[in-house]
């Protein structure tokens, strides 16, 4: 039996008729056109499909399309405003913070959270906020390089 | 995953309700984060799921020095991290919940689900019953309580009956001075499943130990109680002879099975070496806030 589901993505309102067993990561792809969230391993373990939901930050393919509705979604699209980079984007293409692509929404939106909360992150932190994200490409040390860097933008703006 | 109805009661009771009219083809979910897997990997395969996520106060978190901390079944993990009176008057599970996975499983994943999964890798199940926890379950018929210690049956199975849902985690405030410790032994990645955990309460007096608690994750089919270990301490003299014997105790009593995270020998040999290392961690404590 479908349902019939509300919920803001990016502060844009969607509603949509759902099966239950669709996963938000799907629907978010899918249904709502936003490919920004990556699918990975649709398990819980790469991350690449980590989104924001009511602001805590959450693995979409971990999720049900309908345990989000009346909630909001922030997905990595959410982030550039008017066309001009978030300063974590910023941070990743200046640091060489990716290679492929493909865990970078995760990531990115990882950082997020962490600089969010926490604006002068130690390495470790770092390290430990990325711990959910799997990169085949870079090695990791970029991306941390990346989100040191993002750290030192957002303390300046 | 195959197709199935989706609910959400607003009160534990409709939940009951749907539990008992869908009997065997029903499963609850709360955050989810452990049931899709299981899902995906067609492990189980419910007709109807019921969410726990839209009843109000389900997720609540209270504390009264004399009652201790009670926990609503559907708070997060996360949640329970940030909560200030277990902050202040729990640090043991204050220090187990915040190195539970990574942050986005504890932004989703509750303690209700955790413990009703019977998943002998994870932390916080070791821990509660280290604080002598009691957990409260309901079905339409009937309300009971019992020792977090006696939900664990074997292998992912708990003492959940058919109708049942898990309402409430209760925590004692523990007498002081009171020493404590955690321990979780991750070799590989940072929200890998423990090699080895270990959760432990010391009440005494300088080094007379009065009472002790000693649970182990991820070395047995269940998160189990050492309580062989536990006897070679409580109401003697505390010496590093005794932490020695109580670590090689606790190291027999485990039942480890072999796999990616280690030998069921190497599991051991860290089992000793980290109840040890707790034991001494906790006295400390105790002498400290002596």
């Amino acid at each position: 039996m479908k349902r019939t589901i509300n919920l803001t993505i990016n502060e844009e309102a969607f509603e949509a008729e759902v099966e239950p067993r669709l996963l938000l990561s799907y629907f978010l792809r899918e249904r709502a056109g936003l490919t920004g969230t990556h699918i990975g391993c649709v398990i819980g373990e790469c991350g690449a499909c980590t989104v924001l939901l009511d602001g805590r930050l959450v693995k979409s393919c971990l999720l049900f399309a309908v345990q989000a509705d009346g909630r909001k979604v922030l997905t990595i699209e959410g982030l550039a405003k008017n066309g001009a980079l978030h300063p974590i984007q910023e941070a990743f293409v200046q640091q060489y913070g990716l290679q492929c692509g493909y865990c970078t929404p995760g990531m990115v939106l990882a950082s997020y959270s962490l600089l969010r909360d926490n604006l002068n992150p130690t390495e470790e932190e770092i390290r430990k906020a990325l711990g959910g994200n799997l990169c085949m490409c870079t090695g990791y040390v970029q991306i941390v390089e990346s989100v040191k860097a993002a750290a030192k933008k957002l303390q300046q703006s | 995953m195959v197709k199935f109805d989706y609910f959400e009661p607003k009160s534990v009771e409709q939940a009951c309700a749907f539990l008992e009219r869908h009997a065997d083809e029903a499963k609850l979910i709360a955050g989810g984060t452990a049931l899709l897997i299981w899902m995906r990997m067609m492990l189980l395969n419910p007709h109807v799921v019921v969410s726990l996520a839209r009843i109000p106060g389900f997720d609540s978190i209270s504390f009264d020095p004399k009652d201790g901390l009670r926990i609503k079944a559907g708070a997060r993990h996360r949640d329970i991290e940030l909560d200030p009176a277990v902050r202040e008057h729990y640090p043991l599970l204050y220090e187990t919940f915040r190195k539970v996975a990574q942050p986005r499983i504890r932004n989703m994943g509750t303690i209700g689900g955790n413990l009703c999964q019977g998943d002998p890798l994870t932390d916080p199940g070791a821990s509660l019953i280290a604080m002598d926890a009691e957990i409260t379950l309901t079905s339409s018929k009937a309300k009971r309580t019992l020792p977090l210690e006696k939900f664990f049956v074997d292998y992912y199975q708990t003492d959940l009956r058919p109708g049942e849902i898990l309402i409430e985690i209760r925590v004692p405030l523990p007498a002081r001075p009171l020493g404590w410790a955690h321990i979780k032994f991750l070799p590989r990645s940072q929200e890998d499943f423990a090699t080895v955990g270990v959760a432990l309460v010391l009440r005494g007096n300088r080094n007379h130990c009065e009472d002790i608690r000693l649970a182990l994750n991820s070395v047995a089919p269940t998160i189990l109680r050492a309580r062989k270990a536990e006897e070679v301490l409580r109401g003697k003299e505390i010496t590093n002879d005794r932490i020695r014997q109580m670590a090689e105790m606790a190291a027999n009593e485990i039942d480890p099975m072999d796999d990616n995270r280690g030998s069921a020998d190497y599991k051991r040999d860290v089992t000793k070496v980290l109840v040890r290392r707790a034991a001494q961690e906790a006295l400390q404590r105790m002498s400290s806030t002596a």
